[in-house]
């Protein structure tokens, strides 16, 4: 019973941190990307 | 506006999850036949419900983008078919576990649990083909028909338990006409649902905002190639 219930919660976890980097990754290339408009010659 | 309510939603599930685990394993006996495994449905049922609503709730929401065209529709069902995805995952994973106990075997090639492998697959694919497509349109179109059929998919493997003969249980819930648990056993899989689908509401809105991240993203690299 504690396996399933591990099991439940540790998918839900990973997806938690996979989406926590994502999120990290997707500001940071946002960041990128506005300066890159703001100062096209840099 | 938005972290508040992410917040507040967090709070109520956390502490709903909590008074109702402890009424599981402290205030509930052992089943019957099945012993202490049984608790496992506590997670299974809910998670297989919140998959299959979310799958559904995805295809009108990508019906939604083949209609309008409105491409927050797509962003919508791509973040409700994601968390779908998620609480598949641990139906699966919760539902093997508990065969292993009481069938012997990990898993049983039956109507409902390969109908809902192939339901899995499907979404799998449906998140991995809209990484290969790179223009949003030709994305959101591919994306709905997969969803549509994986839908489709979806609702036959909800109904297979009735359709055919499974080694899967019949419907337990009195809400689908089942009936097979005693008095005080059902709600807390209520409980349990409402807690879930707090957290998947959490999850979405987090998603949502990555998907505005994506889109903004994607808009600026015009630009910037533009100028």
């Amino acid at each position: 019973m504690l396996l399933g219930l591990g099991a439940a919660w540790l998918i839900m976890f990973i997806y938690v941190i996979l989406i926590t980097l994502r999120e990290r990754k997707l500001r940071k290339e946002l960041d990128r990307v506005r300066r890159m408009v703001e100062h096209p010659n840099k | 506006m938005r972290e508040k309510i992410i917040i507040a939603l967090a709070i109520f599930a956390a502490g709903l999850l909590a008074w109702n685990m402890n009424t599981v394993f402290t205030g509930l006996p052992d089943e019957l036949n099945q012993g202490a495994i049984y608790r496992i449905i506590y997670f299974h049922v809910p998670a297989n419900i919140l998959g299959m609503l979310g799958f559904g709730l995805g295809m009108f929401l990508s019906i939604g983008y083949l209609v309008t065209k409105d491409l927050r529709y797509d962003a919508l069902a791509a973040s409700v078919t994601e968390v779908a995805l998620v609480y598949a995952s641990i139906g699966l994973a919760t539902g093997s576990i508990w065969a292993r106990i009481i069938w012997g075997v990990w898993w049983a090639w039956d109507v409902r649990l390969t109908s809902w492998l192939v339901c899995w697959l499907i979404f799998g694919g449906y998140l991995m083909l809209r990484r290969a497509v790179d223009e949003p349109n030709q994305r959101a179109r591919f994306a709905a028909v997969v969803s549509v059929l994986g839908s489709v998919n979806a609702y036959i493997s909800y109904k297979s338990i009735e359709w055919w003969n499974t080694q899967h249980p019949q419907p337990v819930l009195s809400i689908r006409n089942g009936g097979g648990m005693a008095a005080g056993m059902e709600s807390p899989i209520y409980w349990n649902l409402l807690a879930l689908a707090c957290f998947s509401v959490i999850l979405v809105m987090v998603r949502m905002r990555q998907e505005s991240f994506a889109r903004e993203i994607d808009t600026l690299r015009r630009m910037a190639h533009a100028q």
